[in-house]
C-alpha cells in the first residue's frame, strides 16, 4: 500500500514556502500533530480557478463550494459538472490534445483519481497538508476528502449480529438470503478491491456462491430498505444508506454489521487533486480538509471524515476500531476486468 | 399550402442557412435552430406549420374516407410532425404537450391500420388538432415570457442541477419525457430514460430525502424499479404511463417541499 512514505521524505519547513509564516507556521504545526485546521488559519483564496466537480451527494458538496465562494469573495471559481468517470476521461483527453482546462479535480470516487494520477497529471501535495489525514489515508498526489464504508446492512428482527461472520467470503457458503446492487458503482469497487485481495478465482467463486441467494435492487439504498422490511437478511451497501434510513426512521429493523480486514468493509473515499501549479489550487484543498468542512460533511451527510480530530458520523463506530484491508484507492480505478469477472459468471 | 418547402420559402433561404449555422444544441430529432431562442419572431411560421399539419393530417383521413385503408398512407403522419420546427418550439418549451400530440398521431395512425370506422378516425383527428392549437398557444405563452427575459435560453449543453429542489425539478422534466418518447413509440428510449432518471439524479437526492421522509423514498423507488419500467413493457397506453408519471410528479413535489424546509434548517458550512 501507497502510504505515509511520502510524508515521511518531505520537510514541512520547504513545503510552505508560499504561505504567510503565521499562516504557515500554523498549517505545519497542524500537519506535525497530524489536527484539523480550521478555516479561520487558512489565506484568502483570490484569483481564477477551475473545479471538474465529480456528481455527488445531492447538493451538500455545493454547498461546501458556495460558502467557500461567500468566504472568498476575489475569487473567481469555476465549475464543470458531470459524472466523475467521465471528467476523470475528460481531463485524460484534454492533456493528451495539450490543453489544461481543470485546475482541480474533486471525485466521488478515488478510481477516478488513480486514472488522472496515473496520467501523471497530478500535483505533489505539501507534506504539511498530506499530515492532516488519518495514517493510511496520506497519498502523495492526491487528498482524500471522505470516506465511505463497506458494510453488512442487516435485518435486526431476523438475525442477532453473533450470528454474522466477521468475513464477507464466508457470506457465500451461508444460509443467509442476500440483498446487493452489482450495477452500481460501489458494489463494482468493493468487488474490485476483493479480486486484488484474494485473486479472481476466489473472487468469481464467491460471486457465484452469493448469485444463488441474492435479491438484485438498482441502488444500494434499495438494498438497505429490502433489509428493512425484512425481504433479506442482510446486504452489501455503503454505511450512510443505513444512518440515514434510521435517521428518517428511528425504529427502522436494521443495524450495521462489519467484516475484518477483509473488502467487506473497505474505505473508500473521495478525493482531490491539484492539477495546475501555483498555491490557489493547493489552498483550495486545504479549505475542504478543514474541521469546518469535515464537520459539516460527516453530520450533514454521514460521510467519514479523513482528517484527524474530526468526530465520525453519529452511528457509526470509530474508524480505528474497524479493520478496513489495506488496498491502494487508486487502484481501485480498473474496472474492466471486474465488470469482465462479473459478466462470466452471469452477474451482470 | 401544398408543401412544407413553400411555407419556408417565405422566411428565405437565408434562415434556413443562418439556422443551420447557429445549431448547437442537439436533441433526439437533430440540430436545434435559432429559432427555439426567438420563439417571438416565429409565431407567424409556427402557425403556418400547425395549419400545415392540419391540412396533412386531415387529408390523411380524407383519403381514408374515400379510398380505404391501402390508399391512406398513415406512415406518413408521423413524418409530417418531423418536418415543422414548430415540432422543437413545443418539445423545448412543454414537453407535456409534445407527447400528447404524438400520442394523437399514433392515434390516428393505429385507428387507420386497424380499419376502425371513419368516425371513430375523425374523433382521433379532432382531437390531434385541440391538442396542435393548444401547443402554439403554449408556445405563444412561452414567446412572451421569452420576450420578458423569463424563459432560460436553450442551451447547447446539458446544465447539472446543482441544488436539491432543481434535480427534482430536473427529475420532474425527464419524466415528462419518458411519457414523450413512450407516446412516440419508443419505449426502450423512454426506459433508458428512466434508468438514467433513477441512477444520475435521484440517488443523488434520495439520502436527503430518507432523513425527512422514509415512506416517501420506499414509494418513489418503487415508482422507479418497478411500476413505470413495467407500464413501459407490458404496452400500457400512454394515459396510463401519463397517469403513472403523474403520480410520481406529486410525490416529487412533496419531496421538493420536505428538502426545501430541510435546507433552511441545514448548518452553515463555516
Amino acid at each position: 500500500m501507497q502510504r505515509r512514505t511520502f510524508v515521511q521524505a518531505l520537510a514541512a519547513a520547504g513545503a510552505l514556502g508560499g504561505l504567510p509564516f503565521s499562516v504557515g507556521r500554523s498549517l505545519a504545526a497542524a500537519g506535525k500533530s497530524g489536527g484539523a485546521v480550521s478555516v479561520d488559519d487558512l489565506p484568502p483564496l483570490e484569483g481564477d480557478i477551475t473545479l471538474y466537480l465529480g456528481r455527488g451527494e445531492g447538493g451538500l458538496y455545493e454547498n461546501v463550494l458556495e460558502a467557500i465562494r461567500k468566504r472568498n469573495p476575489k475569487l473567481n471559481l469555476q465549475i464543470r459538472r458531470g459524472s466523475t468517470a467521465a471528467l476523470a476521461n475528460t481531463i485524460v483527453a484534454e492533456a493528451r490534445a495539450g490543453v489544461r482546462r481543470a485546475d482541480i479535480f474533486w471525485a466521488v470516487d478515488s478510481g477516478a483519481i488513480g486514472m488522472v494520477s496515473d496520467a501523471g497529471l497530478a500535483r505533489q501535495l505539501p507534506a504539511d497538508l498530506t499530515g492532516q489525514l488519518k495514517t493510511g489515508f496520506r497519498y502523495p498526489q492526491w487528498a482524500p476528502v471522505t470516506g465511505r464504508i463497506r458494510t453488512l446492512p442487516y435485518n435486526t428482527g431476523r438475525l442477532a449480529p453473533e450470528q454474522i461472520p466477521d468475513s464477507v467470503m464466508a457470506l457465500a457458503d451461508s444460509d443467509f438470503s442476500i440483498g446487493w446492487a452489482p450495477a452500481y458503482a460501489s458494489f463494482q469497487s468493493f468487488v474490485t478491491a476483493m479480486r486484488l485481495l484474494e485473486g479472481d478465482k476466489v473472487t468469481g467463486d464467491w460471486l457465484r456462491g452469493i448469485k444463488a441467494r441474492a435479491k438484485s435492487y438498482a441502488g444500494e439504498l434499495g438494498v438497505v430498505m429490502g433489509v428493512e422490511r425484512g425481504e433479506v437478511d442482510l446486504g452489501f451497501a455503503n454505511h450512510y444508506y443505513t444512518l440515514r434510513l434510521k435517521s428518517g426512521k428511528p425504529d427502522a429493523s436494521v443495524d450495521l454489521a462489519f467484516s475484518n480486514g477483509d473488502a467487506g468493509c473497505l474505505v473508500n473515499a473521495s478525493g482531490i487533486l491539484a492539477l495546475s501549479e501555483g498555491d490557489l489550487p493547493i489552498n483550495f484543498i486545504r479549505y475542504l480538509l478543514t474541521r469546518e468542512v469535515q464537520s459539516y460533511l460527516a453530520s450533514e451527510a454521514y460521510e467519514i471524515p479523513l482528517v484527524e480530530g474530526v468526530a465520525a458520523p453519529q452511528g457509526l463506530p470509530p474508524l480505528d476500531t474497524i479493520s478496513p484491508p489495506k488496498v491502494d484507492l487508486t487502484q481501485l480505478a480498473d474496472l474492466r476486468p471486474t465488470l469482465d469477472l462479473m459478466r462470466s459468471v452471469g452477474v451482470l | 399550402m401544398q408543401s412544407l418547402s413553400r411555407v419556408r420559402n417565405q422566411f428565405g433561404l437565408l434562415f434556413g442557412l443562418f439556422a443551420m449555422l447557429a445549431a448547437g444544441q442537439v436533441s433526439a430529432h437533430g440540430a436545434v435552430g435559432d429559432h427555439v431562442n426567438d420563439l417571438k419572431g416565429h409565431l407567424d411560421q409556427y402557425t403556418e406549420e400547425v395549419q400545415w399539419l392540419i391540412g396533412k393530417f386531415g387529408g390523411v383521413v380524407d383519403t381514408y374516407e374515400k379510398r380505404g385503408q391501402k390508399a391512406a398512407d398513415s406512415d406518413a403522419l408521423a413524418g409530417f410532425w418531423e418536418e415543422v420546427d414548430f415540432h422543437l418550439a413545443i418539445e423545448t418549451n412543454h414537453v407535456p404537450t409534445y407527447a400528447s400530440i404524438w400520442q394523437g398521431i399514433y392515434g390516428i395512425k393505429q385507428a387507420i391500420d386497424k380499419g376502425a370506422p371513419v368516425s371513430a378516425v375523425r374523433e382521433e383527428q379532432v382531437e390531434l388538432e385541440h391538442t396542435l392549437w393548444q401547443a402554439l398557444g403554449a408556445v405563444k405563452l412561452a414567446a412572451q415570457y421569452q420576450e420578458k427575459g423569463l424563459l432560460a435560453e436553450v442551451q447547447t449543453t446539458e446544465n447539472e442541477p446543482t441544488t436539491m429542489p432543481a434535480t427534482l425539478e430536473d427529475i420532474k422534466h425527464r419524466l415528462d419525457r419518458v411519457v414523450a418518447k413512450y407516446a412516440e413509440k419508443l419505449p426502450e428510449a423512454a426506459t433508458t430514460i428512466v434508468h438514467d432518471t433513477y441512477l444520475q439524479r435521484f440517488e443523488g437526492v434520495e439520502g436527503a430525502l430518507i432523513e425527512q421522509d422514509a415512506a416517501l423514498v420506499e414509494d418513489l423507488e418503487k415508482d422507479f424499479n418497478v411500476t413505470l419500467p413495467q407500464a413501459l413493457k407490458r404496452n400500457a397506453s400512454v394515459d396510463d404511463v401519463r397517469d403513472v408519471v403523474k403520480a410520481m410528479q406529486v410525490k416529487l413535489d412533496r419531496a421538493k417541499a420536505l428538502l426545501v424546509k430541510a435546507e433552511k434548517d441545514r448548518k452553515d458550512v463555516f
